[in-house]
């Protein structure tokens, strides 16, 4: 059993990171920076609980605002840059947090013990959970309750305003700015909110792994999170969530039979899924369609 | 001041193979209006196919280049077959998606064929050193120059001189246009693949030339390299891409020398946050400002 709340931990905190890409890939802007605001969380919560003994739902709100303060700096400079040079900025970025991190010293001697985070070490005995007594339900339940919290928030944006302003940033941009739409106010602010989810999902990140390097917030992760919202469809929240148990339940752990070639098969798979499904998997036609399975005659929408 | 010296010299020899990675990526950016993020993997890919050869017969590394060449050009058509053949164009984050497919497969059978181990490049003239005094070009960096700029030269003919060049040029300018003069957009978007994958695999053979091993580690460094030379570069420009690459090369080997390997690549990337901030089109920017 404990397998499969492991599982769960690692859905839940994978689709954390998928919604912060979700929401500013609803601009238009295509960002691999998740990754690195994801690493700025997960550090800074660790150190907080493990340096400054701070209990959890402090240090994740500080990795959470400090991620949307982070990704609000990152917000400005990435209006200058347009279309796909936008993808190379921000993946620069990531690489340039996770250098930071390889680089980045800071120890602190508790009860004859040296912890912090060590540079190329990583950092080790993040053990807020098993000092607490948390057992593997307990996190894996702590987590989803904060994904159903992020799900809804990005569910209520979707049928406010705000979602539609969103999305119509980025259908067309001219076209938002021509009924009004302040294009740097929806851009930064989506940033920001990806941010705060992204470093909310790091702390908690650090927190159930225990052991956080900078290798774990390389480029594949930042691709990982992009790749959940293109694969899931933009056309809802739940498709981020789809794409994430596809890709962590299936792909990673349901074909772990397969050994080697399990690897193989993960490129093989994105490629035909995006060859058979551009739109990803729940794209605007299949959404209509669950709608009216459950609406019945109210569905047509 | 003479180790910044002998640092600049090796790093913009060294720094001819970023500009071919580069060209590839701001080619394909060009004419297609789309990243291909599997480039640099499909340039290592192709190094290790010309590999293949010296299991066959104990070729000369001559040899194992031109083979280098062929199979990056296969590798190239591959990939346009199965990412933006079928895709349709309107849907850009499918098609970036799908060359992350790439990337991670082409990436991941290179590991399964060669068990993760480094394998070790043939060179030429690594045992030639000019000297004068305490500073020495090394003779094989030279010739991976050399070759650099033999593919630079012929590209650049191949895109100013001839017919599918001129092709080329007006597809990225103006499909719709190019399409109503009668050209065959699908067939330049091909040979466009084909000819990056063509100097994709001279790049990868030169980078395992002047380094001296393979492995797949090199993808994902290369990648990031690649994409912050295109940028640099201006996105759409050969010329662009060309500087920009000696440019990187220079100023990471100076770096290294100074500031040591760990920092160094953090220093590359302020480079490109500092031209995105003073200079986002890059050194020469696309004229039309489309993007």
């Amino acid at each position: 059993m404990d397998f499969y709340f492991g599982l769960a931990q690692i859905i839940g905190v994978h689709s954390l990171l998928g919604l912060s890409a979700y929401v500013v890939l609803l601009t238009g802007q295509v960002t691999l920076a998740q990754a690195g605001f994801f690493a700025v969380g997960a550090y800074v919560a660790g150190m907080l609980t493990v340096l400054a003994g701070w209990t959890i739902l402090p240090a994740l709100a500080a990795s959470s605002a400090l991620g949307a303060v982070v990704a609000c700096a990152v917000g400005f400079p990435a209006l200058r840059v347009k279309g796909l040079m936008l993808v190379i900025a921000t993946l620069a970025f990531g690489e340039a947090v996770r250098l930071f991190f390889f680089n980045f010293d800071y120890q602190v001697a508790k009860g004859g013990v040296k912890l912090g985070p060590l540079g190329g070490e990583g950092f080790r005995q993040i053990r807020y959970f098993p000092e607490n007594g948390w057992t593997t339900m307990d996190v894996m339940l702590f987590i989803w309750t904060f994904v159903v919290l992020a799900m809804a928030l990005l569910w209520w944006f979707d049928r406010s305003r705000y979602g539609a302003v969103l999305r119509a940033v980025g259908e067309d941009e001219l076209a938002a700015q021509s009924v009004g739409i302040n294009l740097t106010a929806v851009k930064v602010s989506a940033m920001t909110v990806g941010g705060a989810i992204a470093g909310l999902g790091g702390g908690i990140y650090a927190h159930y792994t225990t052991h956080i390097e900078h290798a774990s917030f390389g480029i594949l992760l930042a691709t990982f999170a992009i790749a959940y919202p293109i694969l899931g469809g933009l056309g809802s929240v739940f498709g981020t969530i789809v794409a994430v148990v596809f890709v962590q339940g299936f792909l990673v752990e349901g074909l772990r039979f397969l050994g080697d070639w399990r690897n193989l098969l993960f490129g093989a798979l994105i490629v035909v899924v995006m060859n058979v499904r551009p739109k990803g998997f729940l794209d605007a036609p299949t959404l209509l369609w669950i709608r009216k399975l459950f609406g019945g005659k109210r569905g047509a929408a | 001041m003479l180790d910044f010296l002998q640092a600049l010299s090796d790093g913009v020899l060294f720094g001819s193979t970023y500009a071919l990675i580069g060209i590839g990526f701001t080619l394909v950016f060009g004419v297609m209006h789309k990243l291909n993020l599997s480039y640099a993997a499909a340039s290592i890919g192709g190094a290790y196919c010309g590999l293949l050869i010296l299991k066959v017969v104990a070729a000369p590394p001559l040899v194992v280049f031109f083979c280098a060449f062929l199979a990056g050009g296969v590798i190239g058509y591959l990939v346009y077959l199965t990412c933006f053949h079928f895709i349709p164009i309107s849907n850009p984050l499918a098609t970036l998606m799908a060359t992350v497919g790439m990337l991670l497969l082409i990436d991941e059978i290179i590991v399964h064929m060669t068990n993760g181990m480094p394998l070790n490049y043939p060179a030429l003239f690594d045992d030639v050193m000019l000297r004068w005094g305490d500073y020495t070009l090394r003779g094989d960096l030279l010739m991976v120059f050399a070759v650099s700029v033999l593919c630079m030269a012929g590209l650049l003919a191949l895109i100013y001189k001839t017919r599918l060049g001129l092709a080329t040029r007006a597809v990225s300018q103006q499909t719709v246009a190019a399409q109503l003069c009668g050209i065959r957009v699908g067939q330049v978007n091909a040979m466009t693949f084909v000819i990056t994958g063509l100097l994709g695999g001279i790049a990868g053979a030169m980078i395992g030339a002047s380094v001296g091993t393979l492995s797949p580690l090199l993808t994902t460094p290369l990648t990031v390299k690649g994409l912050i030379v295109t940028v640099i570069g201006g996105l759409g420009s050969v010329p662009g891409a060309i500087i920009a690459g000696l440019l990187v090369g220079g100023f990471e080997s100076v770096l290294q020398q100074f500031r040591g390997v760990t920092e160094r690549d953090l220093y590359v990337m302020l480079l490109l946050f500092v031209f995105l901030v003073f200079r986002p089109d890059g050194i020469f920017g696309p004229k039309g400002g489309r993007d």
